[in-house]
């Protein structure tokens, strides 16, 4: 029962990750960027959110603000900041969307303060649903898996199906080519930024509800999102869903299990602290075993 | 270029000579915060000395530099905590009693420092480009984590020592006297950053970095060499952390957080990457910006970002390069 | 390092194969490298010169087949364990060390020869262990009184010569040189061409050329590349005759 509980709660952890490392990995892929500012737009779609939902009273506008928010925030980035810098090397998009992280903080510190913010769900959402099997799991954690499968189907389908991702394949295949075939690429670059910024604020919006809304929220995230990309390989949207599920599984069965596998090793009381600094690293010992064999990423085709 | 090295050696002289000069003229003033603030420039600056080593002659984007500035730091603390409680660090294999000697403490850190970057260096750069960023930057986390979870050594409240580390013959108490020892480290490490660029190894290192392909095929092994520049970075680094652990008497996770690895890449992208003193005078010009920017807003951090942005767009060379008019060093 | 007996071939690559998923880049190759020759390697663009190249530095592992060096199997050492024993290798774009000095980039050549890179303390700049060689080498290589200019400033020219100079620095055993003429002017290149009819003194030449010319001026035997297959190897009567390399090859010329 607690096993399939923390499956859940991985399944769930795993889907945000993959809603922050798609806008990333997509990034990389067609435009070549490390984007560090990733987790920033994370934090101002969960502001937004939160503003419009305290707004308003509904935490369905709240929802849709995150992501207009984001995207918003997204493309006037993209065009003030991020396109000056496609041509740079990766010191200088390092340093430029560094610098964006501590815009971006202090500018939420300054308009909410450091306060965390809380999101109160609507009724539709909260409490808790049985499952099969008797397990009582709260309804909005699977309203999280539901609306991560559905982006993740949305993604695919966006990039197999229709012209826009035709386009975006072209651009992470040959970037002369796609300006040869008249693609305004300056155009499909802040799309393709805006829809990356728009999942990381959704992203940020659905985990602020079940957490809370803070300045720096972000950049764990962000990180986290990086070991997913680093470990699916970058520009491949499938290799973030299965880095994202097992980064997920992995960061939350480890928590939940190591302390008390340990404990049947050694004695109660380190087991648990062992245990506990032990999960806290798991994830990049799983990071580490794919760099070693295999240093492109699951799918990553480039080295 | 025999001209130009003049030159960049007389900038060199100016910035270190202007850093001790600020703090021997604050210390006759009496004014022992300033002297503070010197030192802190003279162990950011240390720590962008090692990182340049890496970053600015290897080209190697770390963004995970705080594991090691962290891992000096927490070496620190360990010893000087066990040192005032007079319990052993550890008594498996061999027994390890804490120390609150620095001559004793610099060492372990370095060491510490040095194996971390073995370790992380030896994984990491099997990648490149932006993996080698990503890759760095989540090893230094990793860290980051663990420190939080080791409730032995604080967890997230970090660690403090009451009293700071010895020297023999100086009262590190005294602000200007802790400053020259940190000063002297930081001289040193420059000496030994332009011993080593100039070397076999640093003309290596640098091809490398400029033509991989090409340094292969004289019989150079790329990794081999990066490796090694990644060691020595983060035994610097360590050492850095070290001492900026004995400033404070207190360490805690942030040292490893990636904000302090952006912050590190910063004071040397401010001064001017692959230049010697670049990095000590991006750490000078961060902490004057600290104190001054902070002295008007709250929210100073978002003006650095803003002046950052600045110098990324519009003045690649760093603010060294702007004096010096050229672009990025060699 | 065992000494090759007289007339032995210097470089011996037998049943190389490299294949691309369907795509086979290199079939079956088999190739000799004699002591004092040049051998030419030609082929129309996409003919698998460049894999060829790649596979016999060490860039790239074959499917199958191996490759003797001086009598040595070498397909077990990478890169720069092949450089060192004297496999010297010019590339198809001048690709020299853009910020460095003529003289320090033929200064890392005989470093990277000499195997010592990890030296820390010494100025390299007064190590006459590193900068005799090199002056010798840039002079050799008629540079000799550009030693002193960044490279990124040197021209097109220029930059080959830089890249035959690194070359000799690594006291070679045989040269690989790949398409050394390429935007060469014609002066450019009839100075490179008596250049290269002297390094043939220094080592034997496997050289991938574009330039005809150059080929039936300076080869002795040449290798007809084909689809990643060679289809004929012989002196430069005998492949100008040839009716399958004058019908696949030659001619658009003939």
């Amino acid at each position: 029962m607690l096993l399939a509980e923390q499956a859940l709660n991985g399944l769930q952890y795993g889907m945000m990750l993959f809603l922050m490392a798609a806008g990333l990995t997509l990034v990389f892929g067609v435009m070549g960027l490390i984007n560090l500012a990733h987790g920033s737009l994370y934090m101002t779609g969960a502001f937004a959110c939160a503003a419009v939902a305290a707004a308003t009273g509904s935490f369905w506008l709240g929802l849709v603000a995150s992501l207009a928010a984001a995207a918003a925030a997204g493309a006037l980035v993209e065009v003030a900041v991020i396109r000056r810098l496609y041509a740079r090397d990766h010191l200088d998009q390092v340093l430029a969307t560094f610098a964006l992280i501590l815009i971006f903080s202090e500018g939420a510190r300054w308009l909410f303060g450091s306060f965390p913010l809380y999101l109160k769900l609507p009724p539709s959402l909260s409490g808790a649903v049985v499952l099969p099997g008797g397990l009582h799991y709260p309804l909005f954690r699977l309203v999280i898996i539901g609306f991560g499968a559905a982006v993740a189907v949305g993604l695919w389908w966006l990039i197999t199906r229709t012209r826009l991702g035709i386009r975006i394949r072209a651009g992470e295949a040959d970037r002369e080519m796609i300006g040869a075939l008249g693609v305004d690429i300056a155009r499909l670059y802040t799309i393709v930024f805006a829809l990356g910024a728009a999942l990381a604020g959704f992203a940020g919006a659905l985990v602020g509800s079940i957490q809370s809304v803070q300045v720096g929220m972000g950049e764990p995230v962000l990180i986290l999102a990086f070991v997913v990309v680093v470990i699916g390989g970058i520009g491949s949207i499938k290799g973030a869903f299965v880095g994202a599920l097992l980064v997920g599984m992995t960061d939350t069965l480890g928590k939940a299990l190591l302390p008390g596998l340990l404990s049947q090793v050694v004695e109660a009381s380190s087991a648990k602290t062992v245990g506990a600094s032990l999960a806290s690293v798991l994830i990049y010992v799983l990071m580490a075993v794919v760099l070693i064999m295999r240093p492109q990423g699951l799918f990553g085709a480039r080295g | 270029m025999g001209e130009l090295l003049n030159r960049d050696a007389i900038i060199n002289l100016v910035i270190f000579a202007l850093l001790v000069a600020v703090a021997l003229g604050a210390h006759l003033a009496g004014d022992g915060f300033t002297v503070t603030l010197a030192t802190k420039a003279a162990i950011f600056g240390l720590a962008g000395v090692g990182l340049n080593l890496a970053l600015g002659y290897g080209g190697l984007i770390s963004f995970g530099h705080a594991a090691f500035f962290g891992i000096g730091g927490y070496v620190t603390g360990i010893l000087a905590s066990h040192a005032s409680s007079g319990m052993p660090v550890v008594t498996l294999p061999f027994t390890i009693m804490g120390s609150n000697e620095m001559l004793g403490i610099w060492p372990v850190a370095m060491l510490a420092g040095g194996v971390a970057a073995l370790a992380i260096g030896a994984l990491s750069l099997r990648t490149s480009g932006v993996y080698f960023i990503m890759v760095t930057l989540a090893f230094a986390q990793m860290l980051y984590y663990f420190a939080i979870s080791w409730s032995r050594y604080g967890g997230e409240d970090g660690l403090s020592f009451y009293v700071r580390n010895t020297f023999p013959g100086l009262n590190t108490f005294a602000p200007i006297q802790y400053f020259a020892i940190c000063a002297v480290l930081l001289a040193l490490a420059l000496v030994f950053t332009a011993v080593v660029t100039q070397s076999r190894f640093g003309l290596a290192l640098q091809a490398a970095r400029q033509n991989s392909q090409r340094a292969v095929a004289v019989g150079i092994r790329p990794y081999a060499i990066r490796l090694t520049a990644f060691v020595l970075s983060g035994m610097i680094v360590g050492l850095a952390g070290s001492l900026y652990a004995d400033l404070n008497r207190f360490v805690s996770p942030a040292m490893l957080s990636w904000h302090m690895s952006g912050e590190i890449m910063v004071f040397v992208i401010l001064g001017g990457v692959g230049r010697l003193c670049g990095p000590v005078a991006g750490a000078a010009i961060y902490i004057l910006l600290e104190h001054v920017l902070g002295g008007i807003s709250d929210y100073w951090q978002a003006l650095l970002g803003l002046l950052l942005l600045g110098i990324v767009l519009f003045a690649p060379g760093g603010l060294i390069g702007i004096v010096t008019r050229r672009g990025r060093h060699a | 390092m065992p000494e090759p007996k007289l007339n032995e071939p210097i470089l011996e690559i037998r049943g190389l194969r490299k294949a691309f998923g369907a795509l086979v880049a290199t079939d079956d190759v088999s190739l000799d490298l004699r002591p004092g020759e040049i051998h030419a390697l030609i082929g129309p663009n996409g003919a698998g010169k460049s894999t060829l190249i790649k596979q016999i530095v060490g860039e790239i592992r074959p499917n199958s087949g191996s490759i003797r060096f001086e009598g040595q199997v070498i397909d077990g050492l990478d890169a720069a364990a092949r450089a060192r024993l004297g496999l010297a290798r010019s590339f198809q774009v001048s690709s020299v060390i853009p910020d460095f000095t003529v003289l320090q980039n033929v200064m890392l050549a005989v470093a990277g020869a000499s195997g010592a890179v990890f030296r820390f303390h010494r100025p390299a700049l007064s190590d006459r262990k590193l900068t005799e060689p090199a002056l010798f080498h840039i002079e050799q290589a008629g540079l000799a009184d550009r030693h002193l200019v960044q490279a990124a400033k040197l021209s097109h020219g220029e930059r080959r010569k830089l890249e035959i100079a690194m070359a000799l620095a690594l006291r070679p055993r045989a040269f690989l040189l790949d398409e050394p003429m390429a935007g060469m002017g014609l002066e450019g290149g009839r100075q490179l061409t008596s250049i290269l009819s002297e390094l043939r003194n220094e080592a034997p030449i496997l050289l991938v050329e574009h330039d005809m010319d150059a080929v039936f001026a300076l080869a002795d035997r040449i290798s007809v590349l084909v689809y990643g297959r060679i289809i004929a190897t012989g002196s430069v009567a005998e492949i100008r005759a040839n009716p399958e390399v004058r019908r696949s090859y030659l001619g658009e010329d003939a």
